[in-house]
């Protein structure tokens, strides 16, 4: 069984072996396709290397950021909340040296738990993605990114500092498990507020009902149940979410305060 | 494509996306990386890769062209161990050893990039390493000692040894 | 006594930071083929149809090997013992836990292996399931296992282990209060970092070698070549490297099945579980359920003990009759108790079989045990260092199965703790010691068992199951 491996040593030929995506698996740092092409779960006829293509990098102009879809985790972890301590908070040291920017927001939903990290302080943030595939190369909100991952190629993220950002999660049993819940929050120049969920839905999922309740975040807290998809999985019972949720939403909103 | 392995340029025939865990123990037959889980989980594939600590069960080995590639075999012979194994072997920090290469690589990756005999910090640079035996006591123990450069006696230290020790290879 | 104090090297220390150290995934031999199993992937089914035309067709595939390649399907790990085998090497007509092998294929590769498998066609029907020990005995419960849904040969015809001291209605009648209490302590994944893993070579000889990652290298050879039918000179087991066991590598879980790829292929075959495999089809420690009713006085005696023990030994017997059986010589933990009245059952489930893990059958108990010395403190309003002391095994008690303790060191171990934990205790404990008891320590209740000059306690106690003579072993 031959696969056909095309690796691009440039943006443009990584945007032309791509395509309209159909039958392509991208590997960007591998650490998520590897061990399922390992484990005969990932059966790929096309695939597409993306460690030539030159997308691994930070850039920044004023308050402005453009990040790289190859960009390990590592690389952002020392940015500001909630994307730094978040990225900070993903796997362990090797696995955020490994795993890129791009390739954990397009992370599969599992049917075990939540994955993809990133997404939650993405949306907080209101990145924009800038994306190639059918129809050519397009920029949008993450929000309308995450509808169809699967189908784009992601090339770099731009996002603005914020006034202030705030992230909390619950621990970790072991580095290896993804966050079973997490939350982001985002304070922009004009003092509205962001909010959004890791581990609330099958992705990362905006708390518009919390942000609209933001000035009282005991009330906040009980507004995110009404936006969040809860549900039992390996890492964490649904009921358990419920229960620690408001919490999170608190202590982003308190932390967000008092800055 | 090639690689640098412990310094000699290899030429690697296997597909772009093999793993660069199986290119290494069924391509070119150097074992001491070991298939734990294959999934990333257990840290016992660890190897250097330009010198920082990768998986290299999750590494397609297809990326790596021109690379430079340590694996436990590249850092130390029984014959001229490095501070990392020395420390190891006198804190008694391998006991089935099938998790120790990765756990030495790492290791010797952290003190190269500064790091210090701090535990947290440690913990911290180890965190991916999964150990069954030992309970990480004796690696964490070992690694703050071969930060301080500490140089162990690695013989027998009672006067009539009644227990013959090699340290040679097999 | 050169080596106490000494600080002594490990032998294999310096072997295992330099990658010296050589575990069976790591043996290099020419020609040698992977092997991939088919599994189970039902608790519970009925194999209706297997055909492995398509997979023994496939290009690269060197061997397939079903229950009908195996000399001797049935052979357990006690049936040198006399204990009837209960577990098909691999299935046949019946799968009773999810991940249980049906078939492994030898192939080039290990890919071309997988491919194998799946071109196996097989059709199962699915039967009803058990998982909890508490409904095996229900009059509507599914039929697990061919003898029932409990072991039936403990001493060759007895379904449970069953032990009878003193006489506990006497116990009960007498006592001030009732303590009871249920303990359920959970199954546990041994989880070693090396997967199971064997490799077989045939030799131009005749010979296998079989490299393994078995912790009980015996009991592979013996296994084997009972099932292989072979005498133990054709097999050359290597050991002796094992990347954790913890008991979970007692089982021969691979080596056989290997071993007749390589005799069918006539090349080495390596079968390396994958972590997947280890997790799911891997034995794992038992899970118990035990209700223990102690009829106790109000300052802290224990006259009497009833107990039932289920254990789950998950779809076949393996190492659990022997497991009980330990389990239920210390179910009194480390006090004594003069009536007893224990009945243990090993229970068949559509769990993966359990084997041994660290003291194995003892553990769950002494859990137990333990719990319950300081439940009973709790219930009588006493100090649970006090209770354990009053009722700490003392030189010349007797243990549930009729050995005489003649050096039992449960006082001085409770003390050293009250002493390392600063717990102040009455001097009439601080000077209590393990010596054989009198007066305040030699109540009514224990001078029929434990009197002056040791009458052995046989004119009270039956002892059924248990053998009688094996005292002070």
């Amino acid at each position: 069984m031959s696969i056909d491996v095309l690796i691009p040593e440039s943006v443009d030929a990584a945007a032309e072996a791509y395509g309209d995506g159909r039958d392509v698996t991208v590997v960007g740092g591998g650490t998520i396709v590897v061990q399922l092409m390992t484990q005969g779960w990932l059966r790929p006829t096309r695939a597409l290397m993306l460690s030539k293509a030159g997308l691994s990098y930070v850039r920044k102009s004023g308050s402005a950021v453009t990040v790289g879809a190859m960009t390990p985790v590592t690389d952002v972890a020392d940015l500001f909340a909630p994307l730094g301590p978040c990225a900070a908070n993903v796997g362990d040291n090797e696995i955020r040296a490994q795993a890129t920017v791009g390739g954990n927001l397009c992370a599969p939903t599992p049917p075990e738990h939540p994955s993809g990290d990133l997404q939650g302080p993405l949306l907080a943030l209101d990145a924009s993605v800038r994306s190639t595939g059918a129809g050519g190369e397009s920029t949008e909100t993450v929000e309308e990114f995450l509808t169809h991952r699967d189908a784009r190629l992601v090339l770099d993220l731009s996002f603005e500092e914020p006034v202030a950002g705030a992230f909390a999660a619950l621990d970790r049993p072991h580095a290896h498990h993804p966050t079973a819940l997490a939350v982001s929050a985002v304070k922009a120049g004009d003092g509205s507020i962001r909010l959004a969920a890791t581990g609330a839905g099958p992705t990362a999922i905006r708390l518009s009902s919390a942000e609209a309740a933001a000035d009282d975040p005991e009330a906040a807290g009980q507004a995110a149940l009404a936006d969040a998809d809860l549900q039992d999985d390996a890492l964490a019972s649904a009921w358990y979410r419920e229960r620690m949720l408001p919490l999170l939403v608190q202590r982003v909103l308190n932390e967000i305060k008092e800055v | 494509m090639n690689i640098t392995l412990n310094g000699v340029s290899r030429q690697i025939s296997s597909p772009p996306l093999t793993p660069l865990l199986r290119v290494l123990r069924n391509e070119l037959n150097v074992v001491s990386a070991k298939a734990g889980c294959e999934a990333g989980g257990c840290g016992a594939c660890t190897v250097l890769v330009d010198g920082r600590p990768q998986r290299s069960c999750l590494t397609a080995v297809g990326s790596l062209n021109g690379a430079a590639v340590t694996t436990l075999e590249g850092l130390g012979t029984s014959e001229n161990l490095s501070a990392v194994q020395q420390a190891f072997v006198h804190h008694y920090a391998a006991q089935c050893g099938f998790c120790t290469p990765g756990m030495v690589v790492a290791a010797t990756a952290y003190l190269d990039a500064g790091g210090s005999d701090d535990k947290e910090a440690i913990q911290e640079a180890l965190g991916g390493h999964v150990c069954r035996c030992t309970g990480y006591l004796k690696i964490v123990n070992a690694i703050a000692a071969a930060a301080t450069q500490s140089e162990f006696d690695l013989t027998i230290t009672a006067e009539e040894p009644n227990v013959v020790v090699k340290t040679g290879g097999r | 006594m050169k080596a106490v104090g000494a600080r002594l090297p490990r032998y294999d220390g310096v072997g295992h930071v330099t990658g010296q150290t050589q575990f069976v995934d790591d043996v290099r031999v020419r020609e040698m083929l992977w092997a991939k199993a088919l599994r189970s992937p039902h608790h519970h089914a009925a194999i209706t149809r297997m055909d492995t035309s398509k997979a023994e067709a496939m290009p690269g595939v060197e061997a397939v090997i079903t229950h009908a390649d195996v000399p001797l399907l049935e052979y357990g790990h006690l049936s040198a013992l006399g204990i009837p085998a209960d577990e098909p090497l691999l299935a046949k007509d019946e799968v009773r836990y999810k991940g249980q092998p049906i078939a492994l294929v030898a192939a080039e590769d290990a890919d071309t292996a997988r491919a194998g498998v799946e071109a196996i066609e097989i059709d199962y029907e699915e039967r009803p399931t058990l998982f909890d020990v508490r409904k095996a005995f229900d009059d509507d419960a599914p039929t697990v296992h061919r003898w029932g849904n409990w072991y039936p040969h403990f001493e060759g015809e007895m379904d449970r282990r069953q032990i009878r001291k003193g006489n506990i209605e006497e116990a009960f009648e007498a006592a001030d209060t009732i303590v009871s209490g249920v303990y359920r302590p959970a199954a546990i994944e041994h989880a070693p970092l090396e997967t199971q893993v064997s490799m077989v070579v045939p030799e131009p000889d005749g010979r296998l070698t079989v490299y393994s990652c078995t912790q009980a290298l015996y009991f592979s050879l013996g296994v084997m070549a009972a099932h292989l039918q072979v005498p133990l000179n054709r097999l050359k087991v290597v050991g002796g490297t094992v990347g954790g066991g913890f008991g979970g590598k007692v089982d021969t879980a691979s080596e056989t099945v290997t071993a007749l790829a390589a005799m069918k292929a006539n090349r080495p075959v390596k079968w390396r579980w994958t972590r997947e495999e280890e997790f799911l089809a891997s034995s794992t420690r038992a899970p118990w359920h035990m209700e223990i009713i102690d009829a106790v006085t109000s300052d802290g005696w224990i006259l009497g003990r009833k107990m039932l023990t289920l254990h789950d030994s998950g779809a076949y017997a393996r190492f659990s009759p022997y497991g009980l059986t330990k389990h239920s010589f210390h179910h009194t933990g480390a006090y004594t108790i003069p009536n007893l009245h224990f009945d243990g059952y090993v229970v068949f489930t559509n769990r993966v079989p359990t084997t041994a893990m660290r003291g194995f059958g003892v553990t769950s108990v002494s859990f137990a045990t333990e719990t319950h010395m300081s439940r009973i403190a709790d219930v009588l309003g006493l100090d649970p260092f006090e209770v354990r002391l009053k009722n700490a095994n003392r030189i010349n008690d007797t243990s549930p199965n009729m050995i005489t303790y003649p050096d039992p060191s449960t006082v001085d171990v409770v003390l050293s703790i009250a002493e390392a934990t600063d717990h102040s205790l009455d001097d009439a404990y601080m000077s209590m010691s393990r010596a054989q008891r009198s007066g305040d320590m030699l109540p009514e209740h224990l001078a029929a068992q434990i009197g002056e000059g040791h009458e052995h306690a046989s004119l009270h106690a039956l002892v059924h199951g248990v053998d009688n003579d094996s005292e002070g072993n």
